[in-house]
């Protein structure tokens, strides 16, 4: 914005800019928690944010909702569907890259399977691939592997054709053209495609988890739900974003390590 | 005879682009049926193709109501799609002009939106009731915070360099907005478009699952119950088949009002 | 860029490990212990305590037994998962197993859990019903998938009200509570059971319930089933299980208070609610019939009026009514000490 040029913005706007996700978050649950005190709402209705952290922390006198387990169990899919769907996600972008044929076949199909809701499709899973671990984990891979493909897709597309023109009189094979050229353009999209991923895997992960499973933070607030126990289920909430960030800040790292020249023209 | 030459040229292109597409679903098609045949998979595990035709155009298929359902699921769909465009673009206008809203509130829709709804389902139902208002409020609430987020994200990402000049040539804010941000953003826009009309559907699905008395999702349930599979198969693809005409449409129009974006632009979904 | 390799590599490296570690823990339970798949009828509730009560006393375990217990999706559900062979054993809605032999499903029951049905109906005090025949022209919310609806036509036809009287409103089956609180629906069915889990939304003097079987609904509930070919394949571990299991029910009804608290190490259930809901259940397994013969006992005018009742009222059965049931693998030593 034009405020950039002239101005030195002043500390305070730096000292929020820094850290406006975590100030906003907090900004948000203050405004919750005094809206549900003020209008008196009922704990069934809606509880609020300091209650449902207390079920997380502290043990409760009804209910053990075993939450280390819990935890334990989404991160665990968590961790190997946002891997499966990374590593699948790329794998089959550079395949339909590769391919011109392949592409033309299989990607009205994905856009097909991405019409569908999940919700609707996890009883057939369930039917077919059997009840556990691993259904969560497909589960969480078919939810984020079209916007990972999609971007993926996008970047190694993405390339300047001049660049293209002057390799091909070098006489480049279509293989060094792909691991030296594409691939490092299309690093930026690939981390852009990683970060939409993180909070769609840990929504697939819960997804599934809700319909049938006996382990999870998406059982926990299952379980909650029949008895209109909201506190847990913020609780499994809160705890299932927070997963999601933390995977996205890992990504962000990740990005900073693997293409350290694009952060040097940031400071402006 | 030159109009001739142009529909056969059409129908050239057209096949050119889709035939190989069209070719390889007709074949997968073919060997799901044979699959089911000759492997004798029961029918509740995976129907055949037959069988979930049937469901949809054979003579016992009235009793499914199909209209009913596609009829109530798509008014649904079109309410909330209104709902998330007006109010989801305006946000996202907002959060882009002034940097404030941006700050304080992108982080927090940014949390509602990793949020999945159908966790919420018993809640939404103590909320908002049921019924096709509710739904449509329900479907607005999954397709609104990604729609905020893409289109705030594409109006932002105007080229840096474009500003700079801009601003040199001493252009007030307004018209920065109103002669680059907007025809710049435009693209963005559409694509935030066509991405809410698939999550406006899966949100439409959503509400009836959560309490519904009719819609694709009422019928998918209600199938799962008597374990008829083939209708199950068949909500799911009326589902995707209207995914697909809605996105398709809004294609249309897109390349009728924005003739010159390139494809390029498509990078999130 | 070569850094950027590294880390990928590092990062799989990880993963690889996860993964192996996960499926080094699933093998390592296996050993010697004959593995039995328990698919339970719903979400875990009361009537699982047992369970819980004799893997944690290792009851089954000195059995022989595995268990691995699976949560379930409706009675339909766990008929057709017995049917494919992907469970040993499963709970299911007796009425519902009957109707779906009907349809060639291959499920027989060999164990009963309730004695009497605990089907209900919920209603606000203030929607003016005051016998079941009022529920003419009100809204009913149950889930499509819940055993209620299925037998909802049998009801029907007791209490001498057409079958589609009612307006049906498919619900989430974890929105019961919150249809008849948020009072978007008149009725709401769900087993007298999960009474505590209304009371504790709303103020129990507001509300009330009819049970179906003190109008008429007189069949078995939910029960113990298997497939013909584990019956023909493994007797032994069916006589095992439900010795195993029967022990446990035992146990339960005099010690309801322990039992959830067994319970809830291994779930995170409310516990008083659940303790609540396990004090109904025993009125309907500490009957007279259960006191004389044992508790899970099958009797076969149990049966035979169940059969009558489906085959009167919701579909044609054309089986002979003994293919439905197998007695024999019921506790030699019938469990009646309670």
């Amino acid at each position: 914005m034009k405020e950039s040029i002239n101005k030195k913005p002043n500390a305070f706007v730096k000292f929020f800019d820094k850290y406006q996700t975590v100030i906003s978050i907090l900004l948000f649950f203050l405004v919750w928690e005094l809206a549900v005190r003020i209008f008196h709402v009922s704990e069934a209705f809606l509880c609020t944010p300091s209650s449902a952290l207390k079920h997380l922390l502290f043990k409760q006198p009804d209910a053990d909702y075993h939450w280390k387990i819990n935890i334990t169990c989404t991160l665990y899919e968590f961790l190997l569907g946002f891997l499966a769907t990374a590593a699948g996600g790329i794998l089959l972008s550079v395949i339909l890259v590769w391919s011109k044929t392949v592409q033309k076949i299989v990607m009205p199909l994905f856009v097909f399977l991405n019409s569908m809701p999940i919700v609707a499709i996890t009883p057939l899973l369930i039917i077919w691939l059997g009840y556990g671990l691993h259904t969560n984990i497909f589960v969480a891979f078919l939810a984020s592997f079209f916007p990972m493909v999609i971007n993926t897709m996008a970047g190694l597309n993405s390339i300047d054709h001049d660049l293209l023109d002057l390799v091909d009189y070098l006489n480049a094979s279509k293989f060094q053209v792909f691991w030296k050229i594409r691939l490092p353009n299309a690093l930026p999209y690939i981390f852009s495609g990683l970060k939409i991923c993180s909070t769609l895997s840990v929504m697939g992960v819960i997804v599934g988890e809700l319909i049938a499973s006996d382990k999870g933070l998406g059982y926990v607030i299952a379980n909650s739900q029949k008895t209109m126990d909201t506190p847990p289920m913020f609780a499994s909430l809160i705890m299932m974003s927070l997963l999601g960030w933390a995977m996205y800040f890992v990504v962000c790292v990740l990005e900073r390590v693997c293409m350290p020249w694009k952060f040097v023209r940031q400071k402006k | 005879m030159i109009n001739e030459n142009k529909f056969l040229k059409k129908v050239r292109i057209f096949f050119s682009k889709y035939g190989l597409t069209l070719l390889a679903v007709v074949v997968l098609i073919v060997i799901w049926q044979l699959a089911v045949d000759l492997l004798h998979i029961k029918k509740y595990v995976l129907p055949s193709p037959k069988l979930v035709f049937e469901s949809l155009f054979g003579p016992k298929a009235y009793e499914n109501h199909w209209w009913k359902h596609i009829g109530t699921t798509v008014t649904e769909v079109l309410g909330s799609f209104i709902l998330t465009i007006v109010l989801g673009v305006l946000l996202a206008v907002f959060i882009s002009w002034n940097k404030w809203l941006n700050r304080l509130l992108m982080p927090v829709i940014v949390l509602f939106n990793s949020i999945p709804k159908i966790a919420l389902a018993p809640l939404f139902l103590l909320w908002f009731g049921y019924g096709v208002w509710p739904n449509i409020w329900i479907s607005f609430m999954v397709a609104f915070f990604p729609v905020v987020i893409n289109t705030a994200t594409g109006l932002m990402s105007v080229d840096d360099d474009l500003l700079d000049l801009v601003n040199y040539l001493d252009a007030s804010k307004a018209q920065v907005f109103m002669k680059i941000r907007i025809p710049n953003s435009l693209p963005y826009v559409f694509s935030a478009v066509k991405m809410s009309i698939t999550m406006c559907i899966v949100g439409s699905i959503v509400g009836e699952f959560v309490a519904s008395k009719s819609g694709i999702g009422f019928l998918l349930r209600d199938a799962q119950a008597r374990i008829d599979m083939p209708t199950m198969f068949a909500c799911l693809l009326v589902l995707a088949v209207l995914g697909m005409v809605c996105f398709g449409l809004l294609s249309l129009c897109e390349h009728l009002i924005l003739p010159w974006k390139s494809n390029r632009l498509e990078v999130e979904a | 860029m070569k850094k950027g390799f590294i880390v990928i590599l590092l990062v799989l490296a990880a993963s690889v490990s996860l993964f192996a570690q996960g499926t080094k823990e699933a093998v390592a339970t296996e050993g010697q212990l004959e593995h039995v798949d328990l698919l339970l009828n719903w979400t875990i509730a009361a009537d699982h305590a047992p369970f819980y009560v004799a893997l944690k006393n290792g009851w089954y375990k000195d059995a022989g037994i595995d268990l691995n217990i699976i949560i379930g999706q409706g009675s339909g559900y766990s008929v057709t998962m017995i049917d494919a062979g992907k469970a040993d054993i499963a709970i299911a809605d007796a009425p519902v197993v009957f109707k779906y032999h009907e349809d060639g499903a291959d499920a027989k029951i060999i164990g009963t859990i309730f004695d009497k049905h605990p089907n209900a109906m919920y209603f606000y005090n203030d929607t003016g019903i005051k016998k079941p025949q009022d529920i003419v022209g009100k809204t009913v919310a149950v889930p499509a998938t819940d055993g209620h609806k299925v037998m909802w036509p049998a009801f029907a036809a007791m209490i001498g009200v057409p079958a589609d009287s009612v307006e049906f409103i498919n619900i989430d089956s974890t929105a019961k509570v919150s249809a008849l609180v948020s009072r978007n629906a008149d009725v709401v069915f769900e087993l007298l059971t999960g009474y505590p889990n209304f009371a504790a939304a709303t103020d129990p003097s507001t509300f009330s319930y009819f049970l179906w079987a003190d109008y008429g609904f007189q069949c078995y509930a939910h029960s113990y089933i298997t497939s013909s070919k584990t019956i023909a394949e493994r007797p032994e571990m069916l006589k095992k299980f439900l010795d195993v299991t029967y022990r446990a029910w035992e146990y339960c009804m005099n010690n309801p208070e322990d039992a959830i608290k067994i319970l809830a190490e291994y779930q995170p259930i409310n516990i008083t609610d659940l303790v609540a809901s396990l004090k109904i259940e025993q009125s309907f397994i500490m009957t007279d019939r259960f006191k004389e013969h044992g508790i899970g006992y099958i009797d076969p005018a149990g049966i035979q009026a169940t059969y009558d009742l489906v085959n009167t009222y919701q579909t044609e059965l054309h089986y002979d009514v003994n293919e439905i049931y197998d007695d024999s693998f019921l506790p030699e030593k019938p469990y009646t000490n309670f």
